[in-house]
């Protein structure tokens, strides 16, 4: 990159069904916190990237009306969207403006409201996730239905059996009780997730992450403007990496892990000069268990197959090697697509400030990597920060 | 409040370009499209080949036979697949080397050899007992 790019500011609307607000007020809710969190105001944003899949909502355009309401008119509003990596493709259209010289200083909002539209709906959407014609049209997937063909083959080749998955899903909530903001709040047990109704077997409701309403925003800036700024904790983005995959899915070759992720952890560690054993901490994409378990693997935490080991020692605790999702993770802190990839740098940037109160983790390097898939490994961004 | 709501039908594009393979669905045989100049079989058909950028192409048999790579049994269906029964959804490598998105008859396991066949709609492999 160009220009080193930080982030200054971040905020978050509480994640759920949000049938009190519509997707303007959602947004200002995240918004409005990174402006006071930063201490800056809509006067120094040079660019709003809105990160929104927009899909499921009533505002299928919604950059129009959520710039409005933020009073960011004249700031460009440009809305980009990569499925469920749609906020990291945001932020990574702002920090590659900002690398360039184009501007010093752009807001990033992610937001989606998936709950207007009733669960079969939203499944047909979701099935249309890879390659209509030939895979929605004919057989009638759904996203739940891609990932258990990757949980399948893992099972078969790995011996990984549904209670290991369902480790993934009892730490998801366990981390989510400690966060506000969080869709879910209550603790599960691993016979509560066995016992939850099949969607998509292997996957059970349990394994699944919600339907949710949520935004987030991030404010980033130059090395020069933070600098001007006088700002003394920004978040140093080092690295952004990013791979991709076939639409159909079963032309990818294999199915125990995600080509397009493994592009992006390779590129990013590249990029950054770090590897696997520096990351402390990070945000995986966990919409559904067995993808926790795959990501372990695809950012090279751990070897081929021994995802579930991680988890069963209990080393992606709070105090474990790697602490990975003690926000919740996209499983119980919820996933509103376009606000997921921009709650990670949330959650990142309060992690690597200290300011993650219940569950902070003790950093030595403050390094820290976001894992944000889209689709089913259509798209990845891994990220790596530091402080 | 209920919003004014959105009716989406969608017609189908490229019934003639995909007609042979809907007409060899219907024989319970299923095609492909292989490149003409170097060779490369495509499934699902496709009309161009972005590897050496020519689009002559000619339909080719996949396969009869082939090896279950995984599966899925879809209990929670999407609109539009409400009235079906539980379907199980699964993808086979066939003898040719090509894999593909079908829905699988009989009890799945994964490396169970099959049968292709079709219903005329889609693929549907048969476990082989
Ligand atoms: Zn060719």
């Amino acid at each position: 990159m160009n220009r080193k790019v930080g982030i200054i500011g971040v905020g978050m609307s509480k994640f759920g069904k949000r049938n009190d607000v519509t997707v303007r007020e959602l947004s200002w809710e995240a918004v409005k916190e990174a402006f006071e969190d930063s201490g800056l105001t809509q006067r120094d944003v040079q660019l709003t990237v809105i990160g929104s899949t927009a899909y499921r909502g009533t505002e299928i355009y919604p950059a129009p009306p959520v710039s409005e309401y933020c009073d960011l008119i004249g700031k460009s509003p440009l809305r980009v969207e990569a499925a469920c990596a749609t906020g990291s493709s945001a932020i990574f259209t702002a920090v590659n403006t900002i690398a360039s010289g184009l501007v010093d200083l752009a807001l990033v909002i992610g937001v989606d409201k998936m709950t207007e539209v009733d669960t079969a709906t939203s499944l047909a959407i979701g099935g249309r996730g890879g390659n209509y014609y030939w895979e929605f049209q004919m057989y009638g997937t759904t996203f739940p239905t891609y990932y258990a063909l990757y949980a399948t083959r893992h099972m078969a080749l790995f011996g990984t059996k549904e209670e290991d998955m369902a480790l993934a899903a009892v730490k998801a909530h366990k981390y989510a009780s400690y966060n506000e903001k969080a869709h879910f709040r209550n603790r599960i047990t691993v016979e509560d997730v066995l016992k939850s109704r099949v969607i998509s077997w292997p996957i059970k409701l349990l394994d699944s992450s919600p339907i949710s309403d949520g935004a987030s925003a991030v404010i980033l800036a130059s090395e020069e403007k933070i600098r001007e700024l006088k700002i003394d904790t920004p978040i140093w983005i080092r690295a952004i990496g990013y791979g991709s995959d076939t639409s159909y899915i079963a032309a990818r070759g294999e199915w125990v892990g995600l080509n397009a992720a493994r592009e992006a952890a390779y590129m990013a560690y590249k990029m950054s000069g770090y590897s696997p054993q520096d990351v402390e901490y990070a945000t995986v994409h966990d919409c559904f268990t067995i993808a926790e378990i795959m990501a372990y693997e695809d950012l090279g935490f751990v070897e081929k197959g021994k995802g579930t080991s991680l988890l069963r020692e209990g080393q992606t605790e709070k105090g474990g090697k790697i602490a990975v999702n003690l926000f919740g993770g996209l499983k119980a802190k919820g996933h509103p697509l376009g606000a997921t990839g921009v709650a990670m740098a949330y959650e990142i940037t309060k992690q690597l400030r200290e300011e993650a109160g219940p569950v902070q983790h003790s950093f030595k390097k403050y390094v820290a990597l976001s894992h944000n898939v889209g689709g089913t490994g259509h798209y990845a961004f891994v990220s790596i920060y530091s402080r | 409040m209920d919003g004014i709501p959105l009716i989406m039908k969608y017609t189908l594009p490229a019934e003639e370009l995909y007609k042979p393979f809907w007409e060899g669905l219907k024989r319970g045989e299923i095609l492909g499209t292989r490149c003409k100049k170097c060779g490369t079989l495509y499934f699902p058909p496709q009309k161009d080949c972005p590897k050496c950028m020519a689009s002559d192409m000619e339909w080719m048999d996949i396969g009869k036979v082939g090896e279950v790579m995984t599966y899925s049994i879809v209990l929670q269906k999407p609109q539009g697949f409400e009235n079906f029964s539980d379907y199980t959804i699964g993808i086979v490598r066939t003898e040719k080397g090509i894999d593909l998105m079908c829905w699988v008859i009989g009890t799945p396991k994964v490396g169970a050899k099959v049968f292709l066949t079709s219903d005329g709609q889609r693929v549907l492999c048969k476990v082989r007992s």
